[in-house]
């Protein structure tokens, strides 16, 4: 039971072409990147747009002296900055556009890289125009900042907020999250959204820029107009319509195996969700002890009309608690998001790979890949292996072939499989698919390394939205 | 975390580069190609006595040597679109904005005095955004009657942010027709604020 085990396969009873007498249903329609593309094209559009105004306000050659100088750095730094924090807000704005074009799991990644830029930016222009300033009235740095706070308007505010996303920035840097509890380092995060409010005055009170009223100043406070009522439609709006329409309930709660369960919910127009195989939703379970944490999972079966299932291993008190839900209990969703579909495939063809629980996601996207897809099913025990059955019929509706591969990570059988070599012999066409990949960390991390051996290009690799 | 360092790393680079193109003497074009009435800056302003347009090409010879040529065909350039912009600035010799030397974004508000007239007292506060005045307001005008009238007249015609203070930027302003007093009255207040920013 240790080597790959091979249960099915091309000519097995199971996946092979020839038993192919059900009809599959059609395949989704091959996507690609072009939402991510579209959008990130737009975000350096916006960029440009945002520090246009000083190029063009500046004239050539007037910025002579040091004092000149340090200002103008600082204006610029001022509008990337007031920019980035427009873009820092509107990605965590849950909009479906982004959700599901860019995919929130990719979205929160350029999110903490975006915000230590962002919080750079800000010193940087604070700084840097505290400076200028100085220079140029022949004052000291700390009679300057007097001299702002004092005088200028809603300089004191904006000194606030730069010192909140200092805080808040701090608290992103992975040690110091690590060693907070979960609810502190969120509610912490949430007065970002003050930095919004308090640094609004000032970039129109004292922007050189944005002061004189005409089409730039219209335009900044336009993007600030729609990036609050994106965060309105995205976190309020969107979730009521779609709880109201739909008004999910459990089910039934299935034992998968000792320590995984299956969630079946139900709820009311369930064929006009807009849901892709591979995608998840954040969900709420609206009992007691449940209710105030919003989870992501993924759902385990494709769309199918009358009932959803999320399949989750019990690892925690959150998904311990999950296993005595009740069947009728209300649930608050708010979704779908991600990217990791099989419409967002480049190929025709994909190779799926899975590991203990991540199957789920896998075994959902797999009903709407077009037939001829393979799938390595990673599982420490033959215990491990979850909804087999299902893997089964869906090997022969959909001409998958599915290959066991049992074992701990050290074994020959499983090591040799995972090898650059292993999964050429099993995928002879594998740089010609597209892969996904869905498990633990570290069967992810090799699994990426032996593919981009393989000769795997990058674009071709589908990650998973979160670690399992 | 490396994306992040690449990005903090482009931040820097970007900012360093667009500011270095500006300051290189006659490096862009486009700001030679302002639309008309955007306001530029004061360049001249390390020569504080050269009014009005005359500061753009007193710049010229202060900029320590740069390239001589391209310093030359870009002056002119500047120069027309500088007055092309007509209502954005006057040649006047009492036109204080140069005089500014502070090239502050920062607004700054300046409070004229209290200027008597037959009618009642007036005073003047003006918004000033680095050397441009972008607000004007009456804080005090004559009340009461007629004086109601009139000090609505004068009110209208120059104050707030698009009244003629801010589109003439100088304390030059045609009297408005009935209320010639109050009129002067502002212009006075106004010019001793103007003379405050210097």
């Amino acid at each position: 039971m240790h080597a790959a085990g091979r249960r099915t396969g091309d000519p097995s009873p199971y996946g092979g072409r020839s038993a192919a007498s059900v009809r599959p249903p059609p395949a989704l329609p091959r996507r690609g990147s072009v939402g991510r593309r579209v959008v990130s094209g737009l975000f350096w559009v916006g960029l440009v747009v945002a520090v246009l105004p000083w190029w063009l306000d500046t004239p050539a050659g007037s910025l002579a002296g040091t004092a000149d100088v340090l200002t103008a750095a600082g204006r610029v730094t001022g509008l990337i900055a007031g920019y980035l924090l427009l873009v820092q807000v509107l990605m965590m704005s849950r909009l479906g556009v982004l959700e599901r074009g860019v995919g929130g799991e990719r979205l929160s990644r350029v999110h903490r890289d975006l915000g230590a830029t962002l919080l750079v930016a800000v010193l940087a222009h604070l700084s840097l125009l505290v400076v200028g300033y100085a220079r140029t009235q022949d004052n000291s740095v700390t009679a300057e900042v007097g001299v702002l706070l004092r005088d200028f308007d809603d300089m004191v505010s904006a000194f606030v907020a730069a010192g909140i996303l200092v805080l808040v920035g701090g608290t992103g840097i992975r040690a110091v999250r690590r060693a907070l509890p979960y609810e502190l380092w969120y509610h912490l995060h949430l007065t970002s959204y003050l930095v919004l409010l308090l640094g609004f005055g000032h970039q129109f009170s004292n922007g050189a820029q944005l002061f004189p009223p005409g089409p730039v100043r219209t335009g900044w406070i336009a993007g600030y107009l729609l990036v609050a009522a994106a965060l309105l439609w995205g976190r309020l709006v969107a979730p009521l319509l779609l709880n109201l329409r739909h008004r999910l309930r459990v089910a039934d709660v299935v034992a998968e195996s000792p320590d995984t369960i299956s969630i079946y919910l139900t709820g009311r127009r369930l064929h006009q969700l807009d849901l892709l195989g591979g995608q998840y939703l954040r969900w709420r379970f609206l009992t007691r002890g449940c209710w105030w944490q919003s989870h992501p999972f993924s759902l385990s079966a494709a769309a199918n009309g009358r009932w959803l299932r999320l399949t989750v291993k019990v690892v925690g008190r959150h998904t311990g608690d999950l296993r005595d839900l009740d069947p009728g209990t209300r649930v608050w969703v708010e979704g779908p998001s991600g990217t990791f579909t099989a419409a967002h495939r480049t190929r025709d063809l994909a190779l799926l790979i899975a590991g203990g629980s991540g199957i789920g996601p896998l075994r959902a996207m797999l009903e709407e890949l077009p037939p001829g897809a393979a799938l390595i099913y990673r599982a420490r025990t033959p215990a491990d292996v979850l909804l087999h059955h299902e893997l089964d019929w869906l090997a022969q509706a959909r001409q998958t072939s599915v290959w066991y591969v049992i074992g701990s990570r050290d074994d020959p059988g499983p090591r040799q499989v995972m090898s650059p070599d292993g999964l050429r012999q099993l995928v002879p066409d594998l740089i010609r698919r597209d892969v996904y990949l869905c498990g633990p960390e570290g069967l992810v991390e090799s699994s990426v390394r032996a593919l981009r051996q393989a000769g795997v290009p990058r674009r071709q690799i589908h990650l998973a939205p979160f670690e399992l | 975390m490396r994306r992040a360092l690449l990005a903090i790393t482009g931040l820097a680079a970007g900012t360093t580069a667009l500011v270095v193109l500006k300051g290189a003497p006659g490096a862009s074009q486009v700001a030679q190609e302002l639309p008309a009435g955007v306001p530029v800056g004061t360049p001249g302003r390390t020569d504080p006595a050269a009014p009005g347009v005359a500061s753009e090409r007193a710049a010229a010879p202060t900029r320590p040597a740069g390239r001589p040529d391209a310093t030359a065909s870009r002056t002119p350039g500047a120069g027309r679109t500088t007055t092309g912009g007509g209502t954005g600035t006057r040649s006047t010799p009492a036109a204080p904005r140069t005089s500014t030397a502070a090239p502050k974004s920062t607004n700054r508000k300046i409070t004229g005095p209290v200027v008597v007239t037959e009618f009642g007292n007036v005073q003047v506060q003006i918004t000033v955004s680095g050397s441009r005045i972008v607000n004007a307001v009456a804080l005090e005008l004559p009340q009461g009657g007629q004086s109601d009238l009139r000090s609505n007249r004068v009110d209208d015609a120059y104050s707030g942010t698009s009244g003629t203070v801010v589109r003439q930027q100088d304390a030059n302003l045609d009297t408005v027709s009935q209320a010639t007093a109050t009129s002067n009255g502002y212009r006075q207040s106004l010019q001793a604020a103007l003379d405050q920013v210097r």
